[in-house]
């Protein structure tokens, strides 16, 4: 029989050898008794959209970023009528949620708000998305302007000669400062468009929904997305670069190439300079792209293509051998609006006649949010903590030999408030001529941290705790993360009765048989054969040069509106997303039935 | 005697024939197959067929006597009256003019459908069924698993005969006087002609019907098809549960789909031809959809067509014969579907602008209905 509600967040134990992991992370992210009664009310998911692994205490600020953030922006600033945020608990290092409804008493007040506030936003939505892009490039600009170096000896001759009146002691103190500072604001920007994005697109969405009750989810987004949007230029950029290779002669060699080093070495002594110059112009910044499983910029320790070029001259190197072999290489984008504009007329078509003017406009404000609930996430997701996570390894590097800790990487085991400490510790060391206690201090806690973040690395986080409700609505769950009641019911169920069946939810159309590829990072796309079934936690645009060769995909995290669903229906390709269980339950090699249609997979043998 | 018209059509010979010549069930039969919809090899003995097998002499005497039963028979008396005008069109017609075109095009049919034996359904095409008044559908006969031309020659005239019904006279003369009292002879006399479809019974490896809605809700964009192994008769009948496949009419997507356990399935009846039997289904078979994705897809542009020529829902049997769609889809039939299409298509959300949209979402009890 089926259980009614998953274990308590308060039952959760430990893993054995992991005791006293709550030391890494913030004591006002975790369980205490004294919120006990209240958190066990509720029903907690894990954040596998953001966070599918453990994480490490220093990147506990990305999670925290948007704690705060999305939360203001409903509860706050917008008054978001039906919910306020969304909360978070850390269990045994993973990430667990739970949204926040707004009290039903104040849903007129703050539907009034809302009004008023939103709609300011709406009528001014591409205006306000110019001045957007301008600060956000901005933040970006200024990160990437500093520099973190271990102090010299003694200061430059042209700190006397400027008066500057401060150390380089306090500038990496305020530039560290600064970086987190950034960081939290611009995850600040996300949200500033983001919810009421999705209120908008939402509001299209049910208004499709309540007049054509078995529309699919998929069709509506088609209606909405596929536009040429920012989203897909890494890819195009990508594409630019293999075509340019065969015009230059060397699209061979390039396809030889045992490394992008190698390379571009052997490019730049033997004619092909310019080849390599229009590829670092390239990167950045179209190569900052995060290659995190999942949701990208989620974790500190995962690069970029900028600085692991291996994999986007992966992708160059396949576009090449297929232009070599005569194939059409460019996104069908063309073909994709028209399909877009076919489907939108003829279901306007069926409209009655009075709904016709306000379908109009609700779809045009659904594509004009549209742009932006595709393009933020290169934005944020990738430019911003691509470069938040850069900086902070090179700070990482240049604290280590100053005697913080023993190794760059050991930076990532402290939280950032910790950080901060031992910055102090080394500039106060530093600037007297004195030792720093730094690493002795640190050094069996990083070993402890260490041991503990392997247990719980091994540790199978349960996809919810708590009391689920009956029916999953809250908008914003279901659209993002891709929860929805069926959802809840089937990890009730599993466990029991896996079946040779996985239900997610149906990403993008038609059906497809193939052997399954269970790929977990962007690092195993290499495997991936022509044909393959590409099974994976989730997609980012890291993950783009795989699309062209695949049959469909299967992810366990993501909604309707995740990347790995409008980059499939984009190509075409069938996709049921947010499965939940797919990388653990199918084996690679193993030929899988995908219905993009109904969302669901079928696991064809043993 | 000159026709201006052909005595007897194949179904593929063009659109230039109205519901005047082929009846209303023939004229619809050459306009989806004009339109782009494959059906089963068919043929028409027209109207004017009925007319030059009848000859004047039998359609004056039919007249004659039809205008002598007492305007007030009705019930038994009706009855008789009606059954003697049938007898006199039986029997008059026996060694028409026509049999000899007829059993040529018999032959011709049976080629088409390169089956050894012709086995055909014979249907009355009423030249005033499905016109403006559909009252009178079902009141003419259909005779199905028709065997060979000499069958075929008697059920034609018996569909000849079911002109003369009591209630079919009892609605013309009804309808006549409630129109114009002057109509009557015309009405029962020289207008009176019938058309016969006779089309081959498709030897159906799968079967069922479809709506050009889904008759849950009334979402017209959806295509709503149920499908059996086999014939269609169960399903039609009720007798058989069916697989249930929910298909967007514009993206071609199966939104929903149930496969059935399907343990028995109709054959034609092996041994006789005529009829048929039901027979076990292969066990690998019992829990296997009975449309493959082609066919569907095939349905669905069926279902797009006729709906559009008819300009309102349709409501279809089809039949999927061996092979592979679309060549194998074949559409058998098509009527109005009646239930919501009666009904006014509300507005979801007239007069509102988006931003009161937005307000109406985010604070309606449950925003968005995810699909389930």
């Amino acid at each position: 029989m089926a259980e009614t509600r998953f274990p308590s967040l308060y039952d959760i134990k430990a893993p054995e050898g992991a005791e006293g992991w709550e030391t890494l992370f913030d004591w006002y992210h975790l369980r205490g008794e004294e919120r006990r009664e209240e958190d066990e009310q509720r029903f907690w998911f894990q954040d596998r959209l953001h966070h599918p692994e453990v994480m490490h205490p220093y990147d506990e600020i990305q999670c925290e970023c948007w704690w705060q953030g999305l939360g203001a922006f409903n509860t706050r600033i917008f008054a978001m009528p039906p919910a306020y945020g969304i909360d978070q608990r850390v269990v045994n290092g993973y990430l667990y949620i739970s949204p926040i409804p707004a009290p039903p008493e104040d849903l007129e007040a703050r539907a009034a708000a809302f009004g008023e506030r939103a709609g300011h936003y709406y009528e001014h939505w591409d205006e306000i998305y110019e001045e957007w892009k301008v600060k956000t490039v901005d933040r970006l600009d200024q990160m990437k302007a500093m520099r973190f170096a271990p102090l010299p000896d003694l200061e430059d001759m042209s700190l006397v000669l400027s008066h500057k009146g401060s150390s380089s002691g306090y500038q990496m103190i305020e530039d560290y400062s600064r970086m987190v500072l950034i960081m939290y604001e611009t995850y600040q920007f996300h949200f500033e468009l983001l919810n009421i994005g999705y209120a908008a697109y939402l509001t299209f969405f049910a208004y499709c929904k309540q007049t054509f009750p078995d529309m699919s989810d998929q069709t509506i987004a088609r209606m909405v997305g596929g536009l040429h949007v920012d989203l897909y230029r890494p890819d195009d950029e990508l594409k630019r670069l293999a075509k340019a290779a065969v015009e230059a002669g060397i699209g061979d060699e390039v396809r030889a190439a045992a490394s992008a080093e190698a390379l571009f070495a052997e490019l730049r002594a033997n004619g092909g300079a310019a080849w390599v110059e229009d590829w670092e112009r390239t990167a950045d910044p179209w190569f900052l792209i995060d290659t995190a499983p999942g949701h990208p910029g989620g974790y500190g320790h995962y690069g970029t293509w900028a600085s692991e070029p291996d994999i986007p001259l992966g992708a160059v190197k396949e576009y090449i051998a297929s232009l070599q072999a005569g194939e059409e290489i460019d996104r069908p984008t063309a073909r994709v609006l028209a399909e877009r504009e076919r489907i939108t007329g003829e279901y306007r078509e069926l409209l009655a006649d009075d709904d016709r003017p306000v379908f109009d406009e609700m779809l045009a404000l659904a594509r004009k949010v549209f742009v932006y609930i595709e393009e933020h996430v290169i934005y944020i997701e990738h430019w911003m903590w691509a470069t938040f996570w850069a900086k902070s390894h090179e700070l990482s590097r240049a604290l280590a030999p100053m005697g913080a800790f023993d190794d760059p990487s050991d930076m990532f085991f402290l939280r950032r408030t910790e950080v901060m400490e031992s910055i102090y510790d080394v500039v106060t060391a530093w600037g007297s001529g004195g030792r720093p206690r730094g690493a002795d201090y640190w050094r069996p806690i990083i070993a402890e941290r260490r041991r503990i973040y392997d247990r719980l690395k091994e540790w199978d986080a349960p996809p919810a705790l708590g009391i689920p409700p009956t029916e999953v609505n809250e908008p914003f769950t279901v659209m993002l993360w891709g929860i929805t009641t069926e959802a809840v019911q089937s990890w009730l169920e599993s466990g029991e009765d896996g079946g040779n069946s996985l239900r997610g939810q149906p990403g993008s159309p038609g059906v497809v048989e193939g052997p399954a590829r269970v790929v977990r990072t962007v690092q195993e796309l290499e495997a991936v054969q022509e044909g393959d079934v590409l099974v994976c936690p989730a997609t980012s645009p890291a993950w783009s040069p795989v699309f062209s060769r695949i049959a469909a995909t299967v992810s366990d995290v993501g909604g309707v509106m995740s990347h790995t669903a409008i980059v499939c229906r984009e190509y075409g390709l069938p996709a049921v997303v947010g499965t939940g269980s797919a990388v653990s339950r199918i084996r690679e090699g193993q030929r899988i039935r995908v219905d993009g249609d109904t969302g669901v997979v079928t696991l064809l043998d043993d | 005697m000159a026709r201006l018209v052909p005595a007897i059509r194949f179904i593929d010979e063009g659109t230039d024939a109205d519901a005047g010549v082929l009846g209303g069930k023939g004229a619809g039969l050459a306009a989806l197959a004009a339109g782009g919809v494959r059906i089963p090899p068919a043929f028409v003995v027209t109207a004017d067929g009925y007319r030059a097998a009848m000859g004047p002499d039998l359609r004056r005497a039919v007249s004659e006597r039809l205008a002598a039963i007492p305007a007030g028979a009705t019930g038994a008396a009706l009855e008789t009256h009606a059954a003697e005008v049938r007898a006199l069109i039986l029997e008059g017609t026996e060694g028409h003019p026509l049999a000899g075109e007829l059993r040529e095009a018999c032959e011709a049919l049976r080629a088409l459908t390169g089956e050894e034996t012709l086995t055909v359904a014979v249907r009355s095409s009423s030249i005033a069924e499905d016109a403006a008044d559909q009252s009178f559908a079902g009141e003419h006969d259909s005779y199905l698993w028709v065997v060979g031309a000499e069958e075929v020659d008697r059920r034609m005239r018996e569909c000849w005969a079911s002109l003369v019904t009591a209630r079919a006279v009892a609605y013309r003369r009804s309808a006549g006087a409630a129109t114009d009292a002057d109509a009557d002879a015309d009405a029962d006399g020289d207008e009176l002609a019938m058309a016969v479809v006779v089309q081959q019974m498709a030897p159906a490896r799968a079967a069922g019907v479809f709506m050009t809605l889904n008759p849950v809700n009334g979402d017209r964009s959806k295509v709503m098809i149920e499908s059996v192994w086999g014939l269609g008769e169960p399903l039609v009948s009720g007798e058989a549960n069916p697989d249930r496949f929910l298909v967007d009419k514009i993206t071609g997507e199966v939104v929903r789909r149930e496969i059935a356990d399907k343990p028995t399935q109709a054959i034609r009846d092996p041994a006789s031809g005529r009829g048929v039997v039901i027979a076990e289904v292969d066990e690998e078979r019992v829990a296997t959809p009975s449309l493959e994705r082609e066919e569907i897809a095939e349905l669905v542009r069926i279902a797009r067509l006729v709906e559009r020529q008819a300009g309102a829902p349709q409501d279809c049997e089809f039949a999927v014969l061996e092979g592979a769609a679309p060549d194998n889809v074949r559409l058998l039939q098509c009527r109005p579907e009646t239930v919501w299409s009666q009904k006014p298509r509300q507005a979801t959300a007239p007069g509102r602008t988006a931003m009161q949209a937005v307000l109406a979402t985010l604070t309606s009890k449950s925003p968005s209905p995810p699909a389930t």
